[in-house]
């Protein structure tokens, strides 16, 4: 008889706390507006395992999610769950208190992510995660494997050798670069994807170390010899916007491009046939090591109001997984941060393999906490020196004395 | 005007006043040309694929291949931004015509002490950029709680547009006789029924000029639905056109498809109702 | 007009205005208010902070790289003032003076050259944004099959065209509107002032500049003072062709997407800070206001003396 009650009793508890769960709906917002109808899997897969949840997807322009967030977030009309940017990007909408903090039992599977890939999701003032990073990213050389196969091209080994496989296809009527720089951030991943083996690690660790600046020779070199190879930029380039460029590439127009890892997928939808390869642009000698620009894109974060606090959790911890980093990687295309994840996709492997040897995408890690950013100034030094407007030197002293403003290293 | 042209190439020799007109039209013409040629080309686009475009950019399209606007029906949101639109238009509009004449009525046909000083205080708002307000409207819609929402869009429309209509329908109350309106009060009928059966039927025509003026601008908006409104499902067309221009950038023939299904509903009403809206649209500037 | 007697009819007055003036004072007079004291105050994120007097004018005018910025943007402002003087109403005035004489096909050319005026700024700017691509674009093509393919250039891209292209994009758009308040007023010139004018001279220029463009100057004064505002709040189209940094480095930056990074930030940047976000929304509604009143007051003057 009492077993019946507490059974009844249980059942009713397991209903009445079921019930609630039944309607708990959270929105999710992305700036991936590309990669919409994979996130719609990603999220029927989460919703299949967590019944009575229920998550709405809402993609925005990459260029604006950042201010159409933080509005939101202070109109108290946020997301429950949401992307959010790494490092300075990160801090603004954490430091006013917007996220919902997170901590090794709230995911336990953050205990085993890169000490790197937490820091970019960490704000440095409360040293607290707020959010699970999704990928890294790397800025390196992609290109079309038909067009290098038919012209019987390798991947180069010095600069010297890109500069000459950049002529050839120039002369087989093909055009050797996409990119274009009138969308001011493609100015700053030509920097980190063309020229990090010249850029070299003895010279972000003496920026770090407070030893260099921007306008020391290694850095004033790798943008003379960008400015260079930027002859082998399409015709009118500093006119041409992001999305031209990639269309440029995609429809195998031209036969490579200067970009994120993230640019893999966005191909693979535009030209389902398309072989791509990448590689590490190289430095100046065959003996230099060979650097991509590695950055974390960003993560998946809490709203610290969410009327569903154990749902936008129970989500976290679903992002968290390796399950879940295992099929993002897959069909994404995207390197990402989960440890364990292995890549199906070999361009996949050879990308976090070549992350072995990188520099940080710098402008984004360790120049975006303050006004100028150094991503800005970096963008616009970029785009004059490549419409002739600045030497190499002057852009390098340019941005160095714009970070000055808040910078204390670089303050005498 | 006529008569006085006629008595002009009297006066003049025959040819000079040929040359000089002949160059005017030679202007007309050229300027029309370049108003309406981006007009056509973007409507030839639509039908085109992107290899039509790029290769062939004048030619005539083969109309009856409608499978961007296709795609634009049944992949996007294009018809949720156009709903929203209508209906975030069409409230402004119904609040902006009923409010801003029932102050004008008040101003112009009633005597009463600061008459004067209401409608100089709506008059200000007349000149005022209201997006340079944007941070504390922000902060108020916010605190109204209407933030991501059209009610913030139409109450900041009908601000927006009540000075002007509260000008022009002014003027317009102020010149109807009063005769109609005395005889209806001494028949004992109360001032809600004189506004409404007799004053009323005859505003029609300055109505008709404010809601012109006013509904191309809210039409046409962009800022406060960049600022207010981030729910995609609730977007309005300039700001879903953003939107969707970023989600198809490869796809030309598809954005010149949006970009003329944006551009049909306006310029189809313009084009019925030329004269009206070039006299609503100016009557501001025009005295 | 009935005298203002019964309490009913005082009642019926107020119900009357008391909504519309409501609307009014609630959206439009506060937030204007509320902005110049906004400027006054240190602002976290959207916390409102400490009174801080004028430190956020001092910072936009006087800090750098604020003070560059500021400079950089409002010249823009200028110039665009100044080209849009001359390429929309400059040509609005040519345009109407040609309608005006009513030649053949007049009315067609009437609304054709009005069309543009009713379409969103929003759609204007992604039309020209196409056409001026600089691979696919309908200019750059025509350019090189005419057989000018020296002309072709990344129209956006470099900063000597980028600006120009902008100012291109907004006169095409709005030409119509000058064109057609000029004609309106000249329209409305009696014939007999223009049947003694013609016994006097039979230069046209003396009858443009000693008549026609005196007695419009009603409609001048109007679309001046338009003009003035519309540049110096200009937004959406800088906004859609050039995007919110004012691409490339900062050439076509003016002084709306300025206010709006600084109060609502982007991405590079990513600093929100509404403090310094009204102290430029402030700046430029002083300026705008007092300009305009002055030129108002001037032209009016002018008019008064014909």
């Amino acid at each position: 008889m009492s077993k019946t009650i507490i059974r009844m009793g249980a059942a009713l508890g397991a209903v009445l706390i079921t019930m609630p769960a039944l309607s708990q709906e959270l929105t999710f917002w992305s700036w991936r507006q590309e990669d919409r109808a994979q996130y719609e899997e990603f999220i029927g897969a989460f919703e299949a395992a967590n019944p009575g949840i229920t998550v709405n997807l809402e993609t925005f322009e990459a260029a604006n999610y950042n201010t159409i967030l933080s509005t939101a977030l202070a109109g108290g009309t946020g997301p429950d769950l949401m992307m959010v940017r790494a490092y300075g990007g990160l801090e603004n909408v954490a430091s006013a208190g917007y996220l919902m903090p997170l901590d090794t039992q709230k995911v336990p599977a953050l205990a085993d992510f890169a000490p790197t890939a937490l820091a970019a999701e960490t704000m440095r003032s409360d040293e607290t995660i707020y959010a699970v990073p999704f990928a890294s990213q790397t800025q390196l050389v992609i290109y079309n494997k038909t067009v290098f196969d038919d012209l019987g091209l390798e991947e180069p080994q010095t600069w010297d050798e890109l500069v000459a496989l950049s002529q050839a296809i120039q002369e087989a009527g093909i055009m050797p670069f996409a990119n274009g720089t009138a969308t001011a951030w493609q100015n700053e991943t030509i920097v980190g994807g063309l020229t990090s083996s010249i850029i070299g690690k003895d010279f972000y660790e003496a920026l770090k170390a407070g030893e260099a600046d921007f306008s020391d020779p290694r850095y004033v070199e790798a943008l003379t010899k960008l400015k260079e190879i930027s002859a082998f930029f399409p015709e009118g380039f500093i006119g041409l916007d992001y999305p031209s460029a990639q269309q440029l590439f995609g429809s195998g127009l031209a036969a490579m491009f200067v970009g994120g890892s993230y640019e893999l997928a966005t191909f693979k939808t535009m030209n389902p046939e398309i072989e791509m390869g990448v590689f590490a642009a190289p430095g100046l000698a065959a003996e230099d090591e060979k650097l991509v620009a590695l950055y974390y894109d960003g993560g998946y974060a809490a709203n610290a109001n969410t009327q569903h606090p154990e749902a936008a959790l129970a989500f976290l911890n679903y992002v968290a997984s390796l399950e879940f980093g295992q099929a993002f990687a897959n069909t994404l295309n995207n390197v990402s941060t989960v440890p364990g994840v292995t890549f199906d996709d070999p361009l996949l492997q050879e990308i976090s393999e070549l992350n072995a040897s990188s520099i940080p995408y710098m402008m984004l890690v360790d120049f975006r906490y303050g006004e100028p950013s150094g991503s800005v100034l970096l963008q616009g030094e970029v785009q004059k020196l490549m419409a002739g407007q600045t030497t190499p030197e002057a852009a390098g002293a340019a941005v160095t004395e714009g970070l000055k403003a808040w910078y204390e290293p670089f303050q005498d | 005007m006529t008569a006085a042209a006629e008595t002009y190439y009297e006066k003049r020799g025959l040819i000079g006043t040929l040359g000089r007109d002949g160059l005017l039209q030679i202007i007309l013409v050229a300027n029309t040309f370049i108003m309406l040629a981006p007009i056509v080309i973007m409507v030839f686009s639509a039908f085109k694929t992107n290899m039509e475009i790029f290769q062939s950019p004048f030619s005539l399209p083969d109309f009856t291949n409608v499978a961007n606007f296709v795609k634009i029906w049944t992949q996007t949101n294009f018809l949720r931004y156009l709903a929203n639109s209508f209906i975030v238009t069409g409230a402004s509009m119904v609040c902006i015509l009923t409010l801003g004449t029932m102050a004008a009525y008040a101003i112009a046909r009633y005597q009463f002490f600061g008459a004067s000083f209401i409608l100089m205080f709506f008059l200000a708002g007349l000149t005022l950029p209201l997006k340079l307000a944007i941070i504390p409207l922000f902060m108020l819609m916010r605190d109204l709680g209407i933030l991501n929402n059209q009610l913030s869009l139409i109450a900041v429309y009908t601000a927006m547009g009540l000075p002007t209509t509260v000008f022009i329908m002014t003027g317009f109350i102020r010149t109807l006789p009063s005769e109609l309106e005395d005889a209806a009060r001494m028949d004992g009928a109360s001032e809600a029924r004189i506004m409404w059966s007799i004053m009323l039927p005859l505003v029609r025509p300055a109505m008709v000029i404010a809601g012109i003026q006013n509904v191309v601008p809210i039409w046409n908006d962009f800022f406060f639905p960049l600022v207010f409104i981030q729910n995609d499902s609730l977007k309005t067309l300039p700001q879903g056109l953003t939107t969707f221009m970023g989600e198809y950038t490869t796809d030309w023939g598809v954005l010149f498809s949006g970009l003329t299904l944006s551009a049909a509903p306006i310029i189809l009403i313009y084009i019925m109702l030329s004269r009206q809206f070039i006299n609503g649209m100016t009557s501001g500037a025009v005295k | 007009m009935p005298q203002l007697r019964l309490t009913g009819r005082g009642l019926w007055i107020t119900v009357l205005i008391a909504p519309p003036l409501a609307f009014v004072a609630l959206f439009i007079v506060y937030p204007i208010v509320a902005a110049f004291a906004y400027a006054f105050y240190d602002w976290q994120g959207l916390m409102r902070g400490d009174f801080v007097g004028l430190a956020n004018f001092h910072q936009v005018l006087f800090v750098e790289p604020y003070a560059s910025w500021t400079r950089n943007a409002f010249t823009h402002n200028i110039i665009v003032f100044f080209a849009l003087m001359v390429l929309q109403n400059g040509v609005g005035f040519i345009l109407a003076y040609a309608l005006w004489r009513e030649l053949p096909g007049a009315r067609f050319h009437r609304v054709a050259v009005f069309l543009p005026v009713v379409l969103s700024t929003i759609i204007v700017g992604y039309l020209w944004k196409l056409f001026l691509h600089p691979l696919f674009g309908v200019v750059n093509q025509s350019l090189k099959a005419v057989g000018l393919p020296f002309l072709a250039q990344p129209w956006l891209g470099q900063d000597t065209t980028a600006l120009w292209a902008l100012i291109f994009a907004n006169a095409w758009h709005m030409v119509g509107f000058p064109t057609l308040v000029f004609l309106a007023g000249m329209q409305r010139i009696p014939g007999e002032i223009l049947d003694a004018v013609r016994m006097e001279t039979e230069s046209e220029w003396v009858k443009i500049t000693k008549i026609v463009w005196p007695l419009v100057a009603p409609s001048a004064t109007v679309v001046f003072v338009l003009l003035f505002v519309g540049a110096f709040n200009w937004f959406e189209l800088p906004y859609i062709m050039a995007g919110l940094d004012g691409s490339p480095y900062g050439s076509t930056d003016v002084l709306g997407l300025y206010f709006y990074r600084t109060a609502f930030g982007n991405v590079s940047a990513g600093q929100q800070n509404f403090g310094l976000g009204s102290a430029l929304a402030v700046l430029i509604f002083v300026f705008i206001a007092a300009v305009a009143s002055v030129i108002t007051v001037r032209l009016r003057a002018r008019e008064i003396q014909i």
